[in-house]
Parts: structure tokens; C-alpha cells; sequence
């Protein structure tokens, strides 16, 4: 019977098109308006790196000064200073570590016909590409050599690959960078992580680090770090006196073989933060903090408030448009008394007329969703107008797309059971007298 | 086919109780072609809505073709009514939007049976009552004549044991009229019970035998057809 009821439902779109219509166009706009505002707060609340995320940890070393310190205070910054960086590269017992910082360099391509122009890039050390599951599309990442020499070799996103170099394979090509020569080691594939879960303090384009270099090798030409640099006491000026300082500008990362060797990391980091309190680095008892990839994301505020009341009122938004589908519901339905006198009559039960008249709300549900959803493709398209970070997040998948049909079909259901129940309810006997 | 004893249908508002039924009686054999008549308020329509299944009954027993009604839930209640039971409404209750092959399909539906016989169905029925050229046709497209001979088809498909006929002939000129009574006492002649109330009473004398309902209770009866009566088909229980 369902494949009837749903022919019948259709059929009945076109009954009172007018009613129809403004009840597919009211749903269709609830469910726009919290289906973009759940699209951005899916893509900003996902786990980025499913599997992983609760092996990987970023540290936090509170190396403050300790005039003023109140415990459990919020952090000025939650960088990492150079000194650790390289203490904890040197030694730890996770699978892996890698530090890095943002930077950037003038680029000079090959070709004349294009002029030398600003990059953003990143300097994380050789074990990024695998923590982060980041593809090439060509070549691989810089040798351990390449790291240890600090060697000048670089790695290109794809769209500035292809800026530079066309279609080719770009690997083993040479490139002016800040004057120097570099050679390209690696194109990365398509890998533009959102939000930037890997780097979440200072910002960066929307579009990704168009460049990474080592870590070694931005130290070594004293490249600016891109982002906050945070001093609590003034220090020297120049490049040495930044990597000798407690300056935070590092960000940090671990990757653990399994989740459970957390509290063997955590404890590694407790005795490391206590052998430098003995040699008078962190003044501070303030305790060491290991947060995975959601929990980072969470005190970093990835979603800020404003997303989440966004959310509250788009849903609010939808309540109110099914109060008003349910009145429309109710309109309509109460139209089709008679029918249903005649349907009872010629033997359909209450079960019957209820799940007719539920499928022919789905079905108003389904054109609401399918119209919702080109309004959301709309208002995701006004939001990504605003900048090019709200571009990048403003998007739609495949899961959103399923889910905006799921929220139409709930919303319609919903709102059509109290006009169901009612059309349930219909006496046959006094309908088909009156007709 | 369907016997009533002792029936009483009592309609009760917080002030008001109104009888419709009282001590009501009737039997009415398979194969009988009964009309039903009486003033209005008599209890006529309470008594076709009750024989249909379309409205519950306060007290006594009503056996439709071997089963006690009483107690049946919502769906036993369809379930039967849809088997056992046909309608024909003075309004003919068609419903606008489907074409005519669509409205006969509606109670084949519930029914359950699969495409192919209710496409034989709704076409045979549909040429029993001459309409098989218009299957695709609206009910709006056709006469009132004509939409009750659908009404007819509809009630047939199914192959009921029991037609139950709300003054079919109310809304027809005398020519359409004379057309569906035909049609009926055609159905009537292939073994389909007939229950048909009407305050006409030249259709009344065409048929086997009248029962006349005054304050809802069985006032008279009167029979067409000796053979029928005699044969112990009409039992009606007169009790005023």
C-alpha cells in the first residue's frame, strides 16, 4: 500500500496548489535556514581526522611567569616555547612529534610571464605529512637528511604547483624562494582540512599553506613567524634571542600508538615540566595539559557561541515554520473529510486513513526538503560571500545533503500527526450524509 | 445475511438522550432484495449506518453474515465491511479526484488483491454498469446517472454478499432513476443481498418486500413477492 499512498500523495500536490505550495515553501525554508546553519557547524565540530583523533595530542606547557598567577586561570597563549620544542623533538615516547610554526616567503616562478608574488606556508617538521595523513599528488616529503641540514627544499600545494608549473610534474624542479634557490620535493594532493584542526592559533588562508619548508630550514634563514608571538618578559632583539626566549610561537603536536598510551605520555610530560622547574625554566606549578584533537578543538572554540546560537535560532525558526505547516496541515486535511467518509466506508480502517495521509506528508516533507535544499545551497553560497574562510566552511556534503531531506521528512512528519490523527477521526456516517 | 434482534442505537449528549433504535428487528435472507422506508427521523439512516458497519450500536446483537459485530475492533469492523459489505449513497460519494477506473480500485485496495485482478475487477464491474469505454474519465465529465452507475461498479467489484443502497435513485430524474433500479434488480437477480432505503414508494412495490420504520422500531412490512416470504426468507419482527 505504501507505493499507492505515496502516488496518491503526489496526485494530491496538486490538489489546492496554493495551500501546497506555501506549506512546501514554509518547510523549505525551516529547513534551509538550520540545515546552512548545521552545515557550518558540521564542518566545524567533525572530527577532521576520524580514527586518529584521540591518538594525537597537542601539549600544553605553561612556562608564565609566575607574578600574578592565579591556578586554573586561562592561559594567555597555548603555544609552545622553542626551547621545549626541541627538548620534547629530542626525546618522548610517543610514535611521533612534530612542532611548527606559520611563516612566509616571496615566491619567484620560473615562468615570466608570471610575477614574483607573497606566499603562506608552513615549517613543521618531517613527521607532519604522516600525523596528518596529508597525500602528495607527486613526490614525498624532505628526507630526514633534508631536515637534519635544514636543506632548501619545499613542498607545494597543488594550486600553486600549478600556477607555477602547468600540468607537469614539478618534482626535482627548482624555484626562487626569498632569493634562494629551493628544490620542489613534493606537490601535495587535494588536502585542505577545515577547520585547520593542526593549526589553530594564528590564522591562515582559507584556502591552505601554499608551502611548507622545514621546520630546520625556516629557523635557519630566521624566517618571521606568521601569527601570535607571545612574550611574557622582554627580550633581546634578533632571531637567536626569539629561539632562546620563553616566547611562545610553536605549536606542538604528539601521535601516540593508541589512545591508552596517554597517561604514559602525560606522565613523560609531568617529569619533563618538573626537571625544568629545577633548572628554573617554568616558574610556574601549573599543570601539564594533554588535549586530543576534539577536546583541542573545544578549548581552542572552534565553534564559537555565535555558531551555536545560530544553530538554536535557525531551529527555532523551524519550530515556528512547522506550527505553521501544522495549521496548513489541518486546513487541507479537514478539505478531505469527505473522502475519507468514503474510504472508511468502502473498508480502509483508521490504520489506513493514518498512514495515507502520514505518507502524503511525507511526500509534501520530500519537495520541502528537495526546495530547502536549493535555498540552502543559496544561503551557504551568501555566507561564503563573506569571506573566504566562511567559503571554505560554508559547504555541503554528502551527509548534510541526507540529512537535509532527513530533517524536511521529520519536520513534515511531525507536523502532520495532529492533522492525521484528526483526519483519523472523521465519523464516515455524517460525511457521507452531507455529501 | 443479516439479522438484527432486540437493537438499540441511543445518541446521548450531557443533556439529551435520543433513541434512534429501540427493540429493532429484522432478518433479511440471502438473495432478498428489501427496501426500507419510513418518515424522516425514523431511524432509516441510523439503520443503514448501523447495518454498515459506519456506527456502533448501544445494545442487542447484530449477526452479519455469521458474525456477531459486537465487539469488533476498528479494523475487524473495515476488514468486514470491505468483504462482505457494497455502498451506494444518494450523493455517490466518488471521489473527484480519481478517474472512474481509479474510484472502482479503491475498496479492491484494501482488499489486498494484487494488480492484475484488480484491473480484471474494476474493468468487468465496470462494464456491468456500461461505463467501460470511460475508465479514464472524471467523475465531473459525466451525468448523475451515470456517476451512480459508478457508485454501482464500486460497490460490485469487490463482490459483495450485501449492497446497502442510501436512496440511490434521491438525486436522479425518473429516467436515470428507472435506469439504476434496473441495474439493480439485475445485480439482485445474480444472488446479491439488497438493503435499500428510499421514500419512493413506486421502487418500494419492485422489490421483495418493504419494512417500514416509524420511531425506530419495525411499524409494517409488507410483501412483494409471496414466494420469497414464504420460503421463509423475511422474518421481520413488527412490534409496534
Amino acid at each position: 500500500m505504501f507505493a499507492y499512498y505515496f502516488k496518491l500523495g503526489l496526485r494530491n500536490l496538486r490538489r489546492n496548489p496554493a495551500l501546497t505550495a506555501l506549506m512546501v515553501l514554509i518547510l523549505a525554508v525551516g529547513v534551509a535556514a538550520s540545515v546552512s546553519t548545521l552545515a557550518i557547524l558540521h564542518v566545524m565540530s567533525g572530527d577532521p581526522i576520524p580514527g586518529k583523533s584521540d591518538r594525537l595530542f597537542v601539549p600544553f606547557i605553561d612556562n608564565g611567569q609566575p607574578d600574578g598567577y592565579v591556578l586554573g586561570a586561562e592561559p594567555v597563549d597555548m603555544q609552545m616555547a622553542y626551547p621545549d620544542a626541541m627538548n620534547l623533538l629530542r626525546k618522548h615516547p610517543a610514535e611521533r612529534a612534530t612542532a611548527m610554526f606559520g611563516t612566509g616567503m616571496s615566491i619567484e616562478p620560473p615562468r615570466s610571464d608570471i610575477p614574483a608574488f607573497q606566499a603562506y606556508g608552513l615549517a613543521p617538521t618531517r613527521a607532519f605529512f604522516a600525523m596528518f595523513d596529508v597525500p602528495f599528488l607527486h613526490g614525498q616529503p624532505w628526507t630526514a637528511d633534508d631536515e637534519a641540514r635544514g636543506a632548501n627544499v619545499v613542498i607545494l600545494n597543488r594550486t600553486v604547483a600549478e600556477k607555477l608549473f602547468g600540468d607537469a610534474n614539478p618534482v626535482g624542479q627548482r624555484l626562487i624562494m626569498n632569493r634562494e634557490p629551493f628544490t620542489v620535493v613534493g606537490v601535495l594532493g587535494d588536502w585542505n582540512p577545515m577547520p585547520r584542526y593542526y593549526k589553530l592559533i594564528g590564522s591562515g588562508p582559507a584556502t591552505g599553506e601554499e608551502f611548507m619548508i622545514p621546520m630546520a630550514t625556516a629557523v635557519r634563514k630566521e624566517l618571521t613567524p606568521y601569527g601570535s608571538v607571545n612574550c611574557s618578559q622582554v627580550r633581546d632583539p634578533g632571531y637567536a634571542s626569539l629561539l632562546a626566549s620563553e616566547c611562545t610561537w610553536i605549536q606542538f603536536w604528539f601521535e601516540t600508538r593508541s589512545a591508552f598510551e596517554r597517561a604514559e605520555l602525560q606522565s613523560f610530560l609531568e617529569n619533563y615540566a618538573g626537571e625544568q622547574r629545577k633548572l628554573g625554566r617554568l616558574k610556574r606549578n601549573a599543570p601539564i595539559e594533554l588535549y586530543d584533537v576534539m577536546a583541542w578543538m573545544e578549548v581552542r572554540k572552534v565553534v564559537g557561541n555565535d555558531t551555536k546560537l545560530s544553530a538554536w535560532l535557525a531551529f527555532g525558526f523551524l519550530i515556528l515554520c512547522l506550527v505553521n505547516t501544522v495549521g496548513l496541515l489541518l486546513a487541507k486535511f479537514s478539505a478531505r473529510a469527505p473522502e475519507v467518509g468514503i474510504r472508511r466506508a468502502l473498508g480502509a480502517s483508521r490504520r489506513e486513513i493514518f498512514q495515507q495521509f502520514l505518507i502524503e506528508t511525507g511526500v509534501i516533507g520530500l519537495a520541502g526538503g528537495l526546495l530547502g535544499l536549493l535555498l540552502a545551497f543559496g544561503a551557504l553560497a551568501l555566507i561564503g560571500m563573506q569571506s573566504r574562510s566562511m567559503a571554505a566552511m560554508a559547504r555541503m556534503d554528502w551527509e548534510m545533503l541526507g540529512l537535509t531531506f532527513a530533517i524536511s521528512l521529520c519536520a513534515a512528519l511531525v507536523a502532520g500527526l495532529l492533522p492525521t490523527w484528526r483526519a483519523c477521526q472523521v465519523t464516515p456516517a455524517i460525511q457521507l450524509k452531507s455529501q | 445475511m443479516l439479522r438484527m434482534t432486540n437493537l438499540s442505537k441511543v445518541y446521548r449528549t450531557h443533556m439529551i438522550e435520543t433513541h434512534a433504535l429501540r427493540g429493532f428487528e429484522i432478518d433479511v435472507k440471502q438473495g432478498e432484495f428489501v427496501t426500507v422506508t419510513g418518515p424522516s427521523g425514523s431511524g432509516k439512516t441510523s439503520f443503514l449506518n448501523i447495518a454498515g458497519l459506519l456506527e456502533e450500536f448501544t445494545s442487542g446483537e447484530y449477526i452479519l453474515d455469521g458474525v456477531n459485530v459486537k465487539g469488533l475492533d476498528d479494523a475487524a469492523r473495515s476488514r468486514l465491511r470491505n468483504e462482505k459489505l457494497g455502498f451506494i449513497f444518494q450523493g455517490f460519494n466518488l471521489i473527484p479526484d480519481l478517474n472512474l477506473f481509479d474510484n472502482v480500485d479503491v475498496p479492491l485496495r484494501y482488499r489486498g488483491f494484487n494488480a492484475r485482478e484488480r484491473k480484471g475487477r474494476i474493468e468487468d464491474a465496470l462494464a456491468k454498469v456500461g461505463l467501460a469505454s470511460r475508465m479514464k474519465h472524471y467523475p465531473a465529465e459525466l451525468s448523475g446517472g451515470q456517476q451512480q452507475r459508478v457508485a454501482i461498479a464500486r460497490a460490485l467489484a469487490g463482490s459483495p454478499k450485501l449492497l446497502l443502497a442510501d436512496e440511490p435513485t434521491g438525486n436522479l430524474d425518473t429516467r436515470m432513476a428507472r435506469g439504476v433500479m434496473e441495474l439493480l434488480e439485475e445485480i439482485n437477480a445474480a444472488g446479491t443481498t439488497i438493503l435499500m432505503v428510499t421514500h419512493d414508494p413506486e421502487l418500494a412495490v419492485r422489490t421483495h418486500r418493504n419494512v417500514h420504520i416509524i420511531d425506530g422500531q419495525v411499524s409494517d412490512l409488507v410483501r412483494h413477492t409471496p414466494s420469497l416470504v414464504d420460503a421463509g426468507a423475511a422474518t421481520a419482527g413488527a412490534t409496534a
